[in-house]
């Protein structure tokens, strides 16, 4: 009878447990979604940045042209002449999410706008990224270290760098794909279930759709595979986690058009079939070892050592010849980038320029993931008490993300999921042992001054005790007044009923016996639990003050504060516009590689070079053309069809990213390629600079004369607000080049290419011919047309 | 040396003598193996003779018996009443999940076969 009681009491409270915490996790969702909304608040409802802009008008094409026509699309508007296959170099993952929900609400008649699904994209799947990372982090330690670490990652400011409103871009859905095929493999670890098995290989396919950062996961679990086998943890679990996911992982990764046959022949799948082998080697062992008697499997043992390391040997030594002849070892040059830190600066310049593929500094990985930053080793050391196969990947994970953001700071979105497990689980573990001491205090305090509680053995001290851990609840709860937030407070509900239902199911004394060791003072305990709900308070004014004045920007529209109020600068999409209007449709726009995407999508115009840098010769020559003279770059130009020039000058009003600043990568990426470029030949004294002191060849290239022409009739001086000193070359006339347009800060200006001369007056042809070679010979730009 | 080979000889014997206690439902299974990884292999030494020409169908082909042969062995795993870790597993719900995983394996292959 008194048993039932407490069963019956302890099952209300598991169900009451169950309902808040649903109630919690939507609240975490409405928390992450909304976290993102402030550049929606702030601007308007807008694409940001350059990439978002292609998957936009793919998306856009999508949802006019149907599925069939966007997996056999060539686009002919972008790297003209060249083309692009759009169904075969994009992952269509994102895409596809974005038009099938696009689908979905025009079909229950809610008329949302592509560009309003695009634009929402981002905030739905971090939602859902929380929740995911509830369901791995409660695989790894429990309920209550993922309910900590879902309410961190909504809020973690990488994760939401990444993905505010606006930012449709393929990590807004592939961290969701991540950390569900982690939860997934975890469950199948757990549970030894094939059908989880099943599950995650599908949701692999996922991830393998929106982003090329799955090679992460591919290589990850076959590491923590040889992990478990090495540290003698294997089990047959672990076979029927990992077999099935390599074989269909391989096939439906091969499936994706932009991966195609890469997932059986270059080296970043190789890992994961060396460990398939070896996983099928240790669980013959296995086998033999159950039926063998020991004496029989140690012969067993030397007669395959002596026959199996023959083979090896030869099979390694051809593998090794196949791997070596090629010149990057197999590995594409993204990825060994990412091995070798200093490979993109030797060898790829375009990897290099990226600013997001540099390594990060020290302060930003404070302002990204905050407190997070050492909560970890606690939950590194929380992982280890006890270590199991979920908390041995959640370690090995983390391990490998951290050296990751080290080399690229665009990876640190693969740092902040890691990151929040493991604070996750270290604040639940601390809030767990602070709380077991309290309650600890409060119950010998109590039964010191109940009489009639002797210290006997049973059911009925488990009674007696529970009944005043009930009043201990309620007091608890009116004892701390600021604890306002539900999650605190429901954490801690949920702490005391797992430890009600172990003192109703185990024995009173050797749950005492188990809790002493770990039983803090008093007011020490009650001291460090206020200090954490301190340091998650102030770790949540930081996300929030990040999101909304860091992360919201977007960068196709910059404001700035001055005494007469706020100044918008919306010269991006006026340029755009203009061209959309003031020229013909075939029109080709010949600008920097940054420009691309927005051109194609906002302007409708065909463009040169775009943000996919696939073609290196392609860039470098827009490259050369934008270091040479008028002249020489007119040639390039008209070989291309260009009709217009597109460059954006930050001098007037301070935009520091214009493109007189991204300049010498101009010249190096062209000087890569054609071997007259030399940057040396722009630099005065290795400086860089475009005033008086700055060299002939940089004071008479494209970039210079069209960046700064007529600038000097802004303010009389031509004084460079970025450079901050007065340019060099001030009256200059364009020969090759008409300015068409300049928007009204000045930030894009737009020429066109001026039609050949029919008529040369004054000499003939014959003597043009000669003056040309003289020139060249004169010049240091030979008039060399690589065309012909 | 001929220690070696009486050696093999006896292992061999306590091998086989082993093997034949295993129950008839596994011996099925194990021969189903046998047969997948056989079929893989000549499918290998046919591509090695008259070449890869549509890759795509060569590894749809070798990876759907290696693909089947792994969950054969995944569900002798969870079927073998010797496996502690699996004795509350009905082996209905094994057989199922098997047929579930080989479905959706089969649906990738015919998608890639061309």
């Amino acid at each position: 009878m008194a048993t039932s009681k407490v069963e019956g009491s302890s099952s209300l409270r598991h169900a009451f447990g169950g309902v808040l915490s649903v109630f919690i996790l939507l609240l975490i969702g409405v928390v992450a979604f909304s976290i993102r909304l402030f550049s929606v608040i702030k601007y308007e409802s807008v694409i940001h940045e350059f990439d978002p802009y292609f998957n936009y008008r793919v998306t856009q094409f999508l949802s006019k042209n149907g599925i069939y026509d966007f997996w056999n699309w060539f686009d002919d508007r972008t790297w003209y002449p060249l083309g692009r296959v759009i169904g075969g170099t994009v992952y269509p993952g994102l895409t596809l999410t974005a038009g099938t929900m696009w689908k979905l609400a025009n079909s229950l008649n809610i008329p949302l706008s592509v560009e309003t699904v695009c634009v929402f994209t981002a905030p739905i799947f971090s939602a859902f990224a929380a929740w995911a990372t509830y369901l791995l982090t409660k695989e790894v330690k429990g309920t209550g270290a993922g309910i900590t670490a879902a309410a961190i990652l909504a809020m973690v400011p990488s994760y939401i760098s990444r993905s505010v409103a606006g930012s449709y871009d393929n990590e807004a859905v592939a961290i969701f794909a991540l950390i569900f095929t982690f939860y997934l493999y975890i469950k199948t670890l757990n549970t030894g279930s094939l059908f989880y098995a099943t599950l995650n290989s599908l949701a692999y396919f996922y991830m393998v759709c929106s982003w090329g950062g799955y090679t992460f996961i591919i290589n990850l679990i076959p590491m923590h595979v040889l992990l478990c086998i090495v540290t003698g943890r294997y089990s047959s679990r672990l076979y029927i986690a990992y077999a099935p996911l390599v074989v269909l992982g391989t096939l439906l990764a091969a499936l994706v058009p932009v991966v195609g046959f890469n997932a059986v022949m270059t080296s970043e799948h190789f890992g994961s079939f060396l460990v398939f082998i070896i996983i099928h080697v240790v669980a013959l062992v296995y086998y033999i070892k159950g039926i063998l008697t020991p004496r029989l499997f140690k012969v067993a043992t030397t007669l395959v050592l002596t026959v199996g390391i023959a083979v090896c040997a030869v099979v390694v030594a051809i593998l090794v010849a196949l791997v070596a002849s090629s010149p990057t070892k197999g590995w594409s040059g993204r990825s060994l980038s990412l091995l070798d830190p200093t490979y993109a600066s030797k060898y790829i310049p375009i990897i290099a320029s990226v600013s997001e593929h540099q390594p990060p500094t020290w302060p930003s990985y404070f302002m990204d993931i905050n407190v997070l930053a050492f909560l970890v080793p606690a939950g590194i050391v929380a992982c280890f008490l006890p270590l199991s196969d979920a908390s041995s990947f959640a370690v090995l994970y983390l391990v490998t993300s951290v050296y990751f953001s080290g080399v690229m700071v665009r990876l640190m979105l693969v740092l902040a999921p890691a990151a929040c497990i493991m604070s996750g689980i270290a604040l639940s573990e601390a809030f767990g042992v602070l709380t077991r001491s309290m309650k600890f205090h409060i119950t010998k305090y109590f039964e010191c001054s109940h009489t009639e509680a002797p210290a006997k053995l049973g059911e009925s001290t488990s009674t007696e005790s529970s009944a005043p851990l009930e009043n201990m609840t309620k007091s608890d709860t009116t004892e701390k007044p600021e604890v306002a937030r539900k999650e605190k407070v429901a954490r801690r509900k949920q702490k005391k009923e797992k430890e009600l239902t172990e003192n109703a199911h185990v024995k009173p004394v050797s749950a005492k016996k188990e809790k002493r060791p770990l039983v803090l003072p008093l007011e020490a305990s009650i001291v460090s639990v206020f200090l954490l709900i301190v340091l998650g308070g102030l770790y949540v004014l930081h996300c929030v003050w990040a999101a909304a004045e860091a992360y919201s920007a977007p960068s196709i529209v910059l404001t700035s504060h001055s005494h007469d109020g706020l100044h918008v600068f919306d010269d991006f999409r006026e340029a755009y516009a203009w061209l959309r209007h003031n020229t013909e449709v075939d029109d080709k726009v010949a600008s920097w590689w940054d420009y691309g995407y927005q051109t194609t999508a906002m302007a409708n115009r065909t463009v040169i070079v775009d943000n996919n840098t696939w073609n290196n010769t392609h860039i470098a020559t827009v490259g050369t053309a934008m270091s040479s003279p008028e002249k020489a770059a007119w040639e390039i130009f008209n070989s291309l069809d260009v009709k217009y020039v597109l460059v954006v000058f930050g001098g007037l009003v301070g935009y520091p990213s214009d493109d007189i600043n991204k300049f010498l990568w101009m010249v190096r990426i062209g000087g890569g390629v054609f071997p007259h470029i030399k940057e040396a030949d722009y630099l005065k004294d290795g400086q860089y600079r475009v005033d008086a002191q700055a060299t002939h060849t940089m004071l008479n290239c494209l970039m210079y004369k069209l960046s700064y022409y007529r600038f000097v009739e802004t303010d009389g001086k031509g004084f460079d607000r970025v450079r901050r000193y007065e340019i060099g070359k001030k009256h200059f006339k364009l020969t090759h080049f008409e300015e068409v347009f300049t928007t009204h800060h000045w930030m894009v200006r737009i020429y066109k290419l001026k039609p050949q001369k029919n008529r040369i007056r004054g000499k003939s042809r014959k003597s043009k011919l000669g003056s040309k070679s003289t020139s060249s010979k004169s010049g240091g730009m030979t008039h060399k047309n690589p065309w012909n | 040396m001929a220690k070696g080979t009486n050696d093999a000889q006896l292992l061999i014997q306590s091998l086989r003598k082993a093997y034949a206690s295993t129950p008839t439902s596994l011996k099925i299974i194990d021969l189903y193996v046998v047969y997948a990884v056989a079929t893989a292999l000549i499918q290998v030494a046919y591509m090695a003779m008259v070449g890869s020409f549509p890759f795509n169908s060569f590894l749809s082909g070798v990876l759907s018996c290696v693909g089947t042969a792994v969950l054969a062995v995944c569900l002798r795993i969870q079927v073998n009443k010797d496996n502690k870790e699996f004795k509350d597993l009905p082996p209905e719900r094994a057989f199922a999940d098997f047929v579930l995983c080989n479905l959706v394996l089969h649906l990738v292959i015919m998608n890639f076969l061309g």
